[in-house]
């Protein structure tokens, strides 16, 4: 019980939230009014089943940094969309342009990633709602920001 | 008005836009569709495997069918109810995933198989050992059932 | 750190658990094996209940419909425990800490026990009830509880993806 507890408070300390790896559709956990994007550096990165997930820290105008959870579809699903597990690594700067968790936590769906190399990677899925659906996986977001 | 039509009305539905809204919606009827795949794949198994000569050799395959029909299409008819609900959560993303084409036409063939070739076959089912076509009947409806099983796990999948 | 959770810690970081745990298809093939087989095993175990309950097979003695269905029943338990064991290791550290998975065994043991009590007391004087459409109070209360232990054990699996 006391072992519990001091690993539930240390991962709350360490910042790292166990995420709830709900299937939702895009539209139960993501919400359409808070596009996002964010420009950080890469800090923790889990390339596991069910979801993926990857963590940066972002840095605000004031310069005060806050640590963002990114979630993607598995592995093998990104495997499908040309991702490898080496694509992203820890200290990469990476772009995220997705939209943010409805529950209001530092939380977004990878739904474009931009990689330092400058290639852009799509996490989504055609038909899946997300803003610029057109049901291919070329869907982009309008007005957060350059998608060409 | 056109599949992709449908599928975005049902989507902007009250129940789509219920189950796209609430936090616990989808899973709650996931373990509703999950618990009725149990039944249903129990009720297919015990009537398949009949129909092949494998098991409860003393009954009538045709005996055991009618015995088990009604727990067989409720169980059905609970997954189909809840995968509407689902799809409602999700409308778009299916319409155009390939896994969950595959699994309509899959659930189709084998609704339309159960209620021609194979209710034949279990009629004229005699005691003793089966014939083959008795046992191809079994055979085809326990594999489209899985493909359906299959195609629906393939759909969160891909 | 309490044993069990070291070695929760060791299954999780071994090699072979990393490599389930990130692979491409080789977790999501056996979480469908997993999902599936409860088909095999549940579906198979909640016909024979509902057969005590009087609500399906009534023609078929109760004994008689066990020995067709529980090989069936046991060939789905060693395909959901091979599997469980599986996807158990590549997220063991994860396992621990999470209620629903905890709750998952306890049920599974309670499905067990249900079972084990009834062979061993109303299910050895069968021959006396087989016959009956409705099965005795006590191998309806086992039916029941067969059927509400193993309907959480379901439940409680798919609830684990949320925590």
């Amino acid at each position: 019980m006391k072992a519990r507890l001091a690993l539930a408070l240390a991962l709350a300390v360490s910042g790292i939230a166990i995420p709830a790896h709900a299937h939702h559709s895009f539209a139960a956990e993501f919400d359409i009014n808070k596009p996002v994007r964010l420009m950080g550096k890469v800090t923790r990165i889990e390339w596991s089943n069910p979801h993926t997930y990857f963590y940066i820290d972002v840095a605000d105008a004031s310069g005060k940094t806050t640590n963002w959870a990114i979630e993607g579809p598995s592995p093998g699903a990104l495997s499908r969309r040309a991702w490898q597990k080496g694509d992203l690594n820890v200290g990469d700067t990476v772009v995220v342009e997705g939209y943010r968790a409805k529950n209001g936590s530092n939380t977004a769906n990878g739904r474009r990633v931009t990689l330092p190399d400058g290639r852009r990677l799509y996490g989504g899925s055609p038909g899946d709602g997300g803003p610029g659906d057109d049901g291919t996986d070329q869907g982009n977001l309008p007005a957060t920001g350059a998608n060409k | 008005m056109s599949l992709h039509g449908w599928f975005i009305a049902l989507a902007r539905s009250p129940l789509g836009h219920a189950m796209q809204t609430s936090q616990w919606g989808f899973a709650v009827v996931e373990m509703v569709h999950l618990l009725g795949l149990a039944l249903l794949g129990g009720s297919v198994l015990i009537v398949d495997l009949r129909l092949l000569g494998v098991i409860l050799k003393g009954d009538l395959a045709i005996t055991i069918s009618r015995s088990l029909n009604r727990l067989l299409l409720g169980s059905l008819t609970v997954m189909v109810l809840s995968g509407i609900a689902l799809l409602s959560e999700e409308a778009g993303k299916c319409y155009y995933s390939p896994a969950f084409r595959c699994k309509m036409a899959l659930l189709a063939a084998a609704v339309v198989f159960h209620f021609t070739l194979h209710r034949q076959a279990l009629v004229r089912a005699q005691s003793g050992k089966p014939a083959l076509w008795s046992r191809i009947a079994a055979v085809v409806s326990l594999l489209l059932w899985l493909g359906v099983g299959i195609a629906g796990r393939a759909i969160g999948l891909l | 750190m309490p044993f069990l959770q070291h070695f929760c810690e060791m299954l999780y970081q071994s090699s072979f658990g990393t490599m389930l745990r990130e692979s491409n298809n080789a977790f999501s093939v056996i979480e469908s094996v997993h999902v599936l087989s409860i088909t095999l095993l549940v579906g198979t175990i909640a016909v024979l209940d509902l057969r005590m309950l009087g609500l399906i097979l009534r023609s078929v003695s109760v004994s008689s419909l066990a020995r067709s269905v529980l090989p069936l029943s046991w060939s789905g338990f060693a395909v959901s425990v091979t599997s469980g064991f599986l996807l158990f290791w590549a997220e063991a550290a994860k396992m621990y800490v999470n209620p629903s998975f905890r709750t998952k065994l306890v049920l599974l043991v309670l499905a067990g026990f249900n079972a084990l009590v009834f062979h061993a007391t109303i299910y050895r004087r069968a021959q006396e009830w087989e016959q009956q459409h409705i099965s005795p109070w006590r191998a309806r209360v086992t039916a029941i509880a067969s059927l509400m232990l193993w309907g959480g054990v379901i439940i409680a699996g798919r609830a684990i993806a949320y925590f």
